[in-house]
């Protein structure tokens, strides 16, 4: 398609545009917009490392985002420095899904699938009814909120994002993930490690899953607890993920701006939750028709 | 360089390999063959990992690997083909034998090294033109070929092939004995089922004859066809009455 240095100069200048955005603009809208979905590029693309690389479907994606999210905010709120808070929102998230995965990965196919969704409910209803009250900034942070240093975090999170899998699929680990999806048997004999890929991958995931919540709880001004733990945030990871393309490094990215243009659009338009609705009929026709995604669908155009 | 000693597994009620005990030594080409049910794929899947038996051990080199997982069994030098091929359907033909280069005995992280190792097998086998190819996009034959390419990048010392000639025409089987020999020469041990006599009797130095589990027959090509009790059990049996004298 396009020579290398074509290709690397295009993505150098949009990365230099989008670095330069809160210059150049100061609609808070816009940078609001691309702020959102930079977070949803880093949390499709966290779960697409598991999902889409490694094909172990996790539905429990939201409760890494939670613990993330919640573990950020209170350790940030009580005086410690952000960039710790964020760290130990991550790793909390890691050591968590450590522990949730060693039995949930003796789970096969379908179960797994259950499984990672009934232990995320059920932590969302522990919080949610344990701390039903909702965190809001205090007035001293409320004053020096800048949604600025929130559009840079949120830029950092998903370049981590993308490098993280781009990365992946250049690596060995990579190779094993996409064997693993392909044929556990075949690879288990070619010398993959199963279980150890299967939560390398988890892990990687669920760590950037939680950096993703971190800096959703530093961008909100008022986080009901439970609110974090809510499945959508598991269900638009995923339909962005395959909208736009599974198991592909460009793939989120277009599925993020897309949803979130599309989110945008159809709230304004359609009332209550109704732009749900249109996003579940949208992943079924992309599951049915172009399971590989948008990407793949270009990919084809432009192979003509 | 392999002993299987006094191996039993069972799947409910039904005996598929019964005190089995045999032995392969290096370098040598073991024939493999019997009535279809006799526990062929059945002790390829026991020898490789995939399923563990209820009693009985499996050694290598004189280390027991009877309950060693999958992964460290071809660490240790074991690869096998599958009957009904297993290729990474949505990888190339490249990325395929990468796997095997990457994860077998000389497991690696330099992917460079690894690509040009698998791009070599590939030109090994044959398939290096199709080596960006989607093994989706391959023919049976070809996918084979590509299981073999991956079962080889690993460096086995042992290696089991599982009916690697079934739908192959004349021409392909003849090759494909070529290849096998080849295959010998650099190294490697080798067990190999097969339904298609001329391939077997051609290739091995000896020949195993399981009946339903157990061991019935052992020894040259040519004793094994004379055997009654071979006969017997193939009775019924196209491919070897074909060639039964």
């Amino acid at each position: 398609m396009l020579a290398q240095w074509k290709k690397s100069f295009i993505f150098g200048g949009f990365l230099a545009l989008l670095v330069l955005l809160p210059l150049l603009t100061s609609r808070s809208d816009i940078l609001t917009w691309t702020c959102l979905t930079f977070q949803y590029i880093l949390l499709s693309q966290s779960w697409n490392i598991l999902g889409g690389y490694a094909g172990q479907v996790n539905l429990g994606h939201a409760a890494f985002f939670g613990i993330g999210a919640l573990t950020t905010r209170y350790v940030w709120l009580w005086g410690f420095p952000l960039p710790l808070a964020l760290l130990l929102g991550s790793l909390i998230a890691t050591v968590f899904a450590f522990f949730i995965g060693l039995p949930a990965f003796r789970l096969r196919g379908i179960y797994f699938v259950i499984g990672t969704l009934v232990l995320a409910e059920i932590l969302r209803i522990i919080v949610d009814t344990r701390f039903p009250v909702a965190s809001v900034l205090p007035a001293e942070t409320l004053l020096t909120y800048s949604l600025v240093s929130r559009y840079y975090l949120s830029l950092l999170g998903a370049i981590l994002a993308v490098f993280t899998v781009y990365f992946i699929s250049h690596s060995r680990l990579g190779l094993g993930m996409r064997a693993i999806r392909e044929d556990e048997d075949a690879a288990k004999t070619s010398g993959v490690g199963i279980l150890q890929y299967k939560l390398s991958a988890f892990l990687i995931s669920t760590f950037l899953a939680g950096f993703a919540g971190g800096i959703f709880a530093y961008y909100m001004v008022a986080v009901q607890p439970g609110y974090v733990f809510s499945p959508a945030w598991t269900f638009d990871s995923v339909v962005i993920v395959f909208v736009g393309g599974i198991g592909t490094i460009v793939g989120p990215i277009f599925g993020s701006v897309f949803f979130v243009i599309l989110k945008q659009w159809l709230s304004l338009h359609l009332p209550g939750g109704l732009h749900l609705a249109v996003f579940g009929i949208l992943f079924i026709l992309v599951v049915l028709y172009i399971p590989d995604g948008f990407i793949e669908l270009v990919r084809r155009f432009t192979k003509g | 360089m392999l002993k299987i000693e006094d191996l039993s597994k069972s799947f409910g009620g039904l005996m598929a390999i019964h005190h089995l005990s045999l032995d392969v030594y290096e370098g040598e080409i073991v024939g493999l063959i019997g009535p279809n049910g006799s526990g062929k794929t059945t002790l390829f899947n026991l020898i490789s990992g995939l399923l563990k038996p209820n009693s009985g051990r499996i050694v290598l080199s004189d280390r027991d690997i009877t309950y060693l997982s999958s992964h460290n069994i071809c660490r240790m030098g074991i690869a096998r083909t599958f009957q009904l091929t297993k290729p990474f359907l949505q990888m190339t033909a490249l990325e395929n034998v990468m796997v095997g280069k990457a994860f077998g005995c000389t497991s690696t992280w330099n992917m460079k090294k690894v690509e040009e190792e698998a791009k070599r097998i590939l030109e090994f086998i044959g398939l290096d033109e199709k080596s960006m190819w989607k093994a989706s996009s391959l023919g049976v034959v070809e996918r084979k070929r590509l299981e073999l390419a991956r079962a080889l990048a690993t460096k086995p010392k042992l290696l089991l092939l599982d009916e690697m000639m079934a739908g192959l025409t004349p021409t392909e089987v003849e090759e494909s004995i070529m290849l096998v020999k080849k295959i010998r020469d650099s190294g490697v041990t080798l067990i190999v089922v097969e339904h298609v006599m001329e391939a077997i009797l051609g290739l091995s130095d000896r020949i195993i004859v399981l009946n339903a589990g157990e061991k019935i027959a052992e020894g040259s090509p040519q004793d094994v066809v004379h055997n009654p009790k071979v006969i017997e059990a193939y009775l019924g049996e196209e491919a070897f009455t074909d060639f039964g004298s």
